[in-house]
């Protein structure tokens, strides 16, 4: 009982960056602009929030600077996709050199520097709860950042104006600019607030996850992610069932060789990546089957203003 | 005053010429800006890095060497993309392609006739890295799974593979614990052309980019190829069979990204190894899109990405930068030329009065 709870706690804390980065793909996604570019997001996020840890040592900043600096970045890809009218998919693809070119760059000197990582922080009264309590209230400040940042982006994609705008980008771009709503400026919007999310993910390596610089450090979760916005059908909610299932299979992963289960580490380095397939497929599978059909109607597709397509 | 856009009457293939030109010098201003950042001056370095690439000889053999798998890794890519396909996974399918010639050459060296070991491992290449490409074709044609997500996955689970091998039974006993298998035999290995580096990889190189552009313009299946990524539902009322075309599409692109990967381990390496490829898998989606997915155009794109690898290794060598500083100029490069793409249909207007 005792290691199911440890591997649940686990998978909580290795779903987060997940989860982060799901939600701002959810955001950026309702509005019609694909980002496929979140594992370079995620690695400026992570460069960033380690370099700021290092010379001020205050969480918060790192976080802040993480985000501030991602959603520079993803502005970079919303200036190209969007007033460019360049692809979203190439345009993304470029976004993940850039943030791994980035990274890699600044962070050959930082290798080997560590970071005090993130404590937990016990919710008094909730965390008394059997297996929830340790499982969801025993856990850093981020986690339960993120717990926030789901209800947010759900309330506020579904509840706000701002939302029913933004989601409307996703789904008849043409109509919303008739009804005189700025297309390029919600999705602008979209992908910089979702870019900042990402980005928060991505910061929660070096600050929580691996509290020292290795290249890389996040290790193609960036890409997970970008599934997973599909299996959780662009709804934050379902993206935090998704990250965390993911985030069971990354737990199991470490705690598989702990347990003496005699598996070649390397293959539980596939076990993700592989979930992720099958799972996609499921849901593709499902979904064709079902005739659902859930993707924002305009996703991916150039808009331009007076011009028929 | 309004900035806005306006249609070009016409578009030449100048303008394109000229659009890339202008974006390539911005690349060459965005990295001039780069190295005042970093406190290197700028035009000290280029002239280091021109000289070192285009004035030595080593400079000129290093060049046409990293182009080779480049060109194998673009030409792979550009094939899926004729059919609108995105194969982002020309990484995986390399390393696959490795093992399959690896196992070849570790189980049958010695074994067989002279000159048939080395043509095996060329086949089993294309194999490892044609089945390999032909999981997300599959998926795709079956199921409709985005072949964007699911091919680019694949890449981390080949290279778990090969980290699997290397440090478990495919590793040299007598490596000292290095994550390397043993040394080739002679009868694995490419030849070279005389005392450089260049190997006869570089040869297929250039026959494969002439047989992909003779498939795409020559052949019947090229035309369904190119009919599919044009227009899919006049494709489908033509009776083109969609699905078989993009497992067999897949296929041969993830088969020619297995051949980079041979070209790698049997033109230099001669061994299996960690990092043989820096990337060369995903730098063939932007050799792919510069060649604006034409296979002869593949071979010029793949010679300038190889002068920003080249330009990489003379910077780390001179200045001490990483090499990972690649990636960066790739992602400047792409968002450049992608950025730059309109104003070869619309240009810019500036005007002070309301239209």
């Amino acid at each position: 009982m005792e290691f199911f709870i440890q591997i649940l706690i686990a998978a909580v804390v290795m779903g987060t960056p997940l989860l982060f980065a799901t939600l701002g793909g959810v955001i950026s996604e309702r509005a019609g602009v694909i980002n496929l570019g979140m594992e370079g997001l995620m690695l400026v996020g992570a460069l960033v929030a380690f370099v700021v840890m290092l010379n001020t040592g205050s969480y918060f900043y790192a976080v802040a600077a993480a985000a501030f600096a991602s959603g520079i970045v993803s502005m970079i890809h919303g200036v190209v996709c969007l007033m460019l009218r360049a692809s979203q998919i190439a345009s993304g693809l470029a976004l993940t050199f850039f943030g791994a070119g980035l990274s890699g760059l600044f962070g050959d000197k930082l290798m080997g520097e560590t970071v005090e990582p993130l404590s937990r922080i016990p919710i008094p009264g909730l965390h008394a709860i059997p297996v929830l309590g340790p499982v969801l209230f025993n856990q850093d400040a981020l986690v339960y950042f993120s717990y926030l940042c789901v209800v947010l982006s759900w309330w506020m994609l579904f509840k706000t104006r701002l939302g029913l705008n933004i989601r409307s980008m996703g789904e008849a771009p043409e109509v919303c600019d008739s009804l005189g709503l700025s297309v390029l400026g919600y999705r602008f919007f979209a992908v910089t607030v979702g870019g900042m999310l990402i980005g928060i993910g991505g910061a929660y390596f070096p600050l929580a996850l691996t509290p020292f610089w290795v290249d890389g450090i996040t290790a193609g979760r960036g890409w997970i992610a970008v599934a997973l916005v599909i299996f959780a059908f662009w709804d934050p909610v379902k993206a935090l069932g998704g990250a965390y299932l993911f985030g069971l299979a990354l737990a199991l992963e470490l705690r598989l060789q702990i347990l003496g289960i005699d598996i070649s580490p390397y293959f539980l380095k596939m076990l993700p990546f592989v979930l992720t397939i099958l799972v996609l497929t499921l849901v593709t599978i499902r979904n064709n089957r079902r005739g659902i059909q859930v993707m924002p109607a305009a996703l991916g597709k150039v808009f331009f203003r007076g011009e028929k397509h | 005053m309004q900035i806005f856009l306006e249609k070009r009457d016409n578009t030449s293939s100048w303008s394109r010429v000229i659009v890339l030109a202008a974006a390539l010098l911005l690349v060459l201003f965005i990295s001039f800006l780069f190295f005042l950042a970093v406190g290197i001056e700028p035009i000290a370095a280029y002239k280091i890095v021109g000289e070192e690439i285009f004035l030595t000889k080593y400079g000129w053999q290093d060049l046409l060497v990293k182009m080779t798998p480049l060109m194998f890794t673009g030409l792979a890519v550009a094939l899926a993309a004729q059919m609108r396909q995105w194969n982002i996974g020309a990484e995986g399918q390399f390393h696959m392609g490795t093992f399959a010639m690896t196992w070849v050459a570790l189980h049958f060296d010695g074994k067989l006739p002279v000159g048939m070991l080395i043509v095996l491992m060329f086949i089993m290449a294309m194999i490892g890295g044609g089945l390999w490409g032909s999981v997300p074709g599959f998926l795709k044609a079956r199921f409709g799974v985005n072949e964007i997500i699911t091919s680019l996955l694949l890449n981390y689970v080949a290279a778990a593979w090969i980290d699997h091998l290397l440090f478990g039974a495919w590793r040299d006993p007598g490596s000292n614990n290095f994550p390397i298998t043993k040394e080739f035999s002679v009868a694995a290995q490419l030849p070279t052309f005389g005392n450089t580096s260049i190997h006869a990889g570089l040869i297929l190189a250039f026959i494969f980019a002439a047989i992909v552009a003779w498939i795409l313009w020559k052949t019947q299946l090229g035309f369904k190829i190119r009919l599919t990524g044009d227009n899919p539902d006049a494709a489908r009322y033509a009776g083109v069979n969609i699905r078989t075309l993009t497992i067999l599409v897949f296929a041969a692109s993830g088969a020619i990204a297995g051949l980079a990967g041979f070209s790698e381990v049997a033109g230099i390496h001669y061994r299996l190894q960690q990092n043989i490829s820096i990337g060369y898998g995903y730098t063939g989606i932007i050799v792919a899109w510069l060649a604006r997915n034409h296979p002869l155009g593949v071979v010029l794109s793949a010679f300038f990405m190889s002068i920003v690898f080249v330009s990489t290794e003379v910077l780390q060598i001179e200045y001490g930068l990483p090499i990972s500083m690649v990636y960066l100029y790739q992602g400047i490069i792409l968002f450049t030329v992608l950025g730059s793409d309109i104003f070869t249909e619309y240009r810019l207007r500036i005007t002070r009065f309301l239209v």
